[in-house]
């Protein structure tokens, strides 16, 4: 028998609960029962059933398709029992229930429909509010409609109905829709705030304040607004506080005055919560809105700045890889056994980002380890310990692309919001003995998933299925199965709470003062560190020009002046100070970072290299070289000097703060001076500051337009100091004579 | 039956998603579910045999930039993927050949140089004959299709099939050599 609409309290698959449902389910997964699942592959089917959470329910059975004006309808027969007052209803299995207890409703979703039917549907026939739909509708209406256009549609209909003259019968339906209405009015507010920011004039809210004061004098939502629209002027006032600065309220600051942040022999522990708590901070600002294939992956579309959350969250992934690359690399004289030893202690790290959950980082540091410039180093690999090789394979295992990523899926179906990592292969045998080891941990952690399964995920969903059917109906299955990953990603980062991390400023500076490499830098240099067997000879244009090497010295230098390069020194000459974060240290995204590397202070081994990479080339011209182009050599065309910046800046008294930056054989003063401001984020004119290299008895300032390769000194270490030109002061070699700007 | 691994490349928007879908799916069907593990699996005949091909798009992850060797080192043969409507796309691939040489270690590899969107006619930048001499230089294969028209979409997965068959006639046993060369 049919029965009308469903009923709002029979439909309830909101959020929470879905959530409660996948948390339940995470840990009914971790029974031992299902231990043995690496056996065979999964049926497909099977996974299928559990992401189709209102579909699949037993006593649900498919009806079939209605249409309407401007909707499509899918129909659904369900089973509910017959209301007894007399019992309660939790009391007994459905299974118990004789069927003489059941009726059958019938249970409409909207397929597809126009933009007005998709506002009406936020409502059920009864005015109920539909939570599941308005959470998917709120979650991805952008990519149908604007905000504005969708507050339009909503007010309106609010208008209507309380304008409309209603037989007394409906009054109460019609009362019903207003306040569902309002209610979705809330939840958008509360839950995407910035779809009303609107700079500079807010119109749409302003839109609802018109409504509210109009209609809803007074009420809740009235007040809500103008809180709201406070805000917002507030904060384009400029009354924001805290921007950039690092320490979130409570939070303890690790102090590590003396400590040189040098790998091999860094705090592994800490190292892995400092990067879980950058990771945090930005997965926790991310949008999922903005991971849906029409936003992230259309490029072409040029929309790529409204996924800034994103794409930072992307600039971190690729600034731990880069870290890991350049660490094992830069220093190209270290023996065998010391680059194993920064191999093994990216490993460690990774090992407690295991423990700690944060798939992100974890899955950059395994990526820049099997970069090619790293992974091809055969005897650095081949003098790693048995155990670290094995926690090697172990933790890559977790990426394994095998079975469209099955096994990274899996565990973060069951361990994406549990408390503790625990779950390992049985094969795991390094991971097996460091969760024995930790025993059952006292904190429980939240999880920091890798973003770009979901982001493929988008995409391909984007892809694969149609944004309109029907003839220009807007495809809402689309969006419910797009929601279902946004939902994923919510889910996490509410379990992104759970982490409690000290924010180490020192760690921070660390990070930064890493230097980036390029594809191309990087795999030079791991040549030089291990030539290539056989090295392939490339099919090259003819045209290409390969007398380069005419300006190449010849000589050998071993960069031995440059060891710890890529490591931070933390000099401390006095009394405990408290960093703060200042204007110098923020963080400069990695593309900015590694252009800035590439384009300016290559190495040159190929002069053709800096135009290669500053603009686009065709593919008929030139390529640069990149393979080894030369195996006989064996020095470096470049070294990495430190370079620290003096000034006044109370913050970064008694330290001495070294960047690392790459100094190629035809780099005069000001190219030089350009870089090094880049690294240090100054801005200003490269001619208003001076260069000089720190000797053991004086310094040696740089001639304003020197081949500083070859002024430099490479009998000492290659540090640098960078200052504001004193007026009238051009050549003084002599003294340590501070500039303290008067 | 014997797997084929194959990593679709190319910068964003010039239809790589496309193309795998187009190539897996046949259709755009509705209960399209990216996230099972078959979705990008598909089981071909090629000369009378029966292939496995798995196809490994990168669409979402182009920028995560660290994770492209990884690719290339899982991947048997590659579609090298530009739009005939944006130049830049062209000139991207120079670099993405060097680096998937560099990562395999090899000269020869499986690779099909692809010119998408070639249904969009009326907006084309890149022509044939361009991509014909990239194809050449690269000493490669080259076709230009559309996922959206269907237009040889097929043909450059089969294409590779039979350049991958060619080159290593037998399925290696032993599945390469050993991760790290460790003998303790
Ligand atoms: N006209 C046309 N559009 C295409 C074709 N292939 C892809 N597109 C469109 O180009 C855009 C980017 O495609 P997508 O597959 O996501 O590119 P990807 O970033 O390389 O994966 C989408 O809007 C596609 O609909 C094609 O062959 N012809
Ligand atoms: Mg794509």
């Amino acid at each position: 028998m049919l029965v009308r609409g469903c009923g709002g309290g029979e439909l309830r698959h909101s959020l929470a609960e879905r959530t409660k449902a996948l948390a339940a389910k995470c840990h009914a997964l971790r029974s031992p029962a299902r231990e043995q699942r690496s056996v065979e592959r999964r049926r497909p089917r099977n996974r299928k059933s559990q992401t189709r959470w209102y579909v699949k329910q037993p006593t649900w059975r498919l009806w079939g398709e209605e249409k309407v004006d401007g909707a499509v309808y899918t129909v659904y027969l369900k089973k509910v029992r017959y209301h007894r007052p007399t019992r309660s209803a939790s009391s007994e299995s459905d299974d118990e229930i004789s069927h003489l207890e059941w009726e059958t409703v019938r249970v409409r979703f909207v397929k597809a429909g126009t933009v007005e039917r998709l506002v009406e549907a936020l409502a059920t026939d009864d005015g109920e509010l539909e939570s599941t739909y308005v959470n998917v509708f709120l979650a991805t209406y952008r990519s149908f409609a604007e905000c504005g256009k969708v507050l339009d549609l909503l007010l309106r209909r609010y208008q209507a109905l309380a304008s409309e003259d209603v037989l007394p019968a409906t009054v109460d339906t019609s009362q019903q829709h207003r306040k569902t209405l309002v209610a979705c009015l809330h939840v958008w507010l509360d839950t995407y705030p910035e779809d009303f920011r609107q700079p500079p004039h807010h119109p749409a809210l302003q839109q609802l304040l018109a409504f509210t004061q109009l209609h809803l004098p007074g009420s809740e939502l009235h007040s809500k607004v103008l809180q709201k629209l406070a805000v917002f002027s507030a904060e384009r006032n400029g009354c924001v506080g805290g921007a950039g600065v690092c320490l979130a309220p409570g939070m303890r600051v690790l102090q590590h005055h003396t400590s040189a942040y040098r790998l091999p022999h860094v705090p592994h522990r800490h190292f892995a919560e400092q990067l879980t708590r950058m990771d945090m901070e930005l997965f926790k600002k991310l949008v999922p809105h903005q991971c849906l294939g029409a936003v992230w992956s259309r490029r072409d579309k040029d929309r790529s700045h409204d996924a800034a959350t994103v794409l930072a969250t992307v600039n971190q992934f690729n600034a731990v890889s880069f870290r890991v690359i350049s660490t094992v690399l830069v220093e190209p004289n270290l023996r065998p056994i010391e680059r194993t030893d920064i191999l093994a202690a990216w490993l460690d790290i990774a090992r407690e980002l295991r423990v700690l959950k944060n798939f992100s980082s974890l899955k950059a540091i395994i990526s820049g380890l099997q970069s090619n410039p790293v992974y091809r180093l055969r005897k650095t690999w081949a003098i790693l310990s048995k155990e670290k090789a094995e926690l090697f394979e172990e933790l890559a295992r977790i990426f394994s692309e095998d079975n469209n990523r099955w096994a990274q899926r899996e565990l973060l179906m069951r361990e994406g919001t549990a408390k503790f990592a625990d779950t390992v292969g049985e094969n795991d045998r390094q991971l097996q003995k460091l969760l024995h080891e930790r025993g059952s941990p006292g904190v429980s952690h939240g999880t920091i998933p890798y973003l770009g399964t979901f982001l493929t995920d988008l995409t391909m969903i984007d892809t694969a299925i149609p944004d309109t059917v029907f003839d220009g109906l807007i495809n809402f299955d689309k969006k419910r199965k797009e929601f279902e990953v946004l939902a994923q990603i919510k889910l996490l980062q509410g379990a992104a709470n759970a982490y409690h991390l000290p924010c180490d400023p020192l760690f921070d500076r660390w990070f930064d003062s890493v230097i980036i490499l390029d594809d191309r830098e990087a795999y030079q240099l791991s040549c030089q560190i291990e030539p290539p067997t056989n090295p392939p000879k490339e099919r090259r244009p003819k045209n290409i020009n390969n007398n380069s090497q005419g300006h190449r010295k010849n000589d050998s230098i071993a960069s031995t002046s440059s060891s710890n390069s890529s490591q931070f020194y933390c000099e401390t000459d006095g009394a405990g100070n408290a960093w703060k974060r200042d204007s110098l240290e923020r963080r400069i995204s990695p593309t900015r970072l590694s252009h800035g590397s590439s384009s300016s202070s290559l190495p040159s081994l190929d002069v053709s290299l800096s135009s290669a990479n500053s603009g686009q080339k065709t593919a008929n011209g030139k390529a640069p070289a990149t393979s080894p182009a030369h195996p006989n050599k064996t020095g470096p065309d470049f070294y990495i000097i430190r370079v620290t910046y003096e000034s006044d800046c109370v913050e970064t008294e008694g330290v001495v703060l070294y960047k690392s930056i790459m100094l190629s054989n035809n780099e005069r003063t000001p190219q030089v001076i350009r870089n090094a401001m880049l690294k240090l984020n100054l801005d200003g004119d490269p001619d208003s500051y001076t260069l000089s290299q720190v000797l053991p008895e004086k310094e040696m300032v740089l001639p304003s337009n020197a081949n500083v390769y070859y002024a430099v000194n490479t009998a000492y270490n290659l540090n640098f100091i960078l200052r504001p030109r004193k007026p009238q002061t051009e050549a003084i070699v002599n003294g340590k004579a501070k500039n303290k700007r008067t | 039956m014997r797997e084929y691994k194959i990593v679709v490349l190319g910068s964003g928007g010039v239809g790589k998603s496309a193309l795998t879908v187009q190539f897996v799916q046949g259709i755009f069907v509705e209960k399209y579910d990216p996230t099972i593990e078959d979705s990008y699996r598909k089981q071909v005949e090629v000369d009378g045999q029966q292939c496995m091909l798995e196809i490994l798009d990168t669409a979402g992850t182009e920028q995560f930039t660290a994770m492209r060797d990884l690719y290339m080192k899982n991947g048997q043969g590659f579609v090298l993927v530009y739009s005939i409507t944006a130049q830049s796309t062209f000139n991207d691939l120079q670099d993405l050949r060097e680096q998937i040489l560099r990562v395999k270690d090899k000269v020869d590899v499986p690779m099909v140089l692809v010119g998408n969107k070639c249904d969009l006619e009326a907006e084309r930048v890149v022509g044939k004959q361009q991509g014909a001499n990239l194809a050449n230089h690269f000493d490669c294969v080259f076709m230009e299709t559309s996922a959206k028209a269907k237009i040889s979409v097929n043909e450059v997965f089969y294409d590779l099939v039979r350049q991958i068959n060619k080159k290593s006639p037998k399925e290696e046993k032993n599945k390469k050599k050993p991760r790290l060369c460790r003998m303790l």
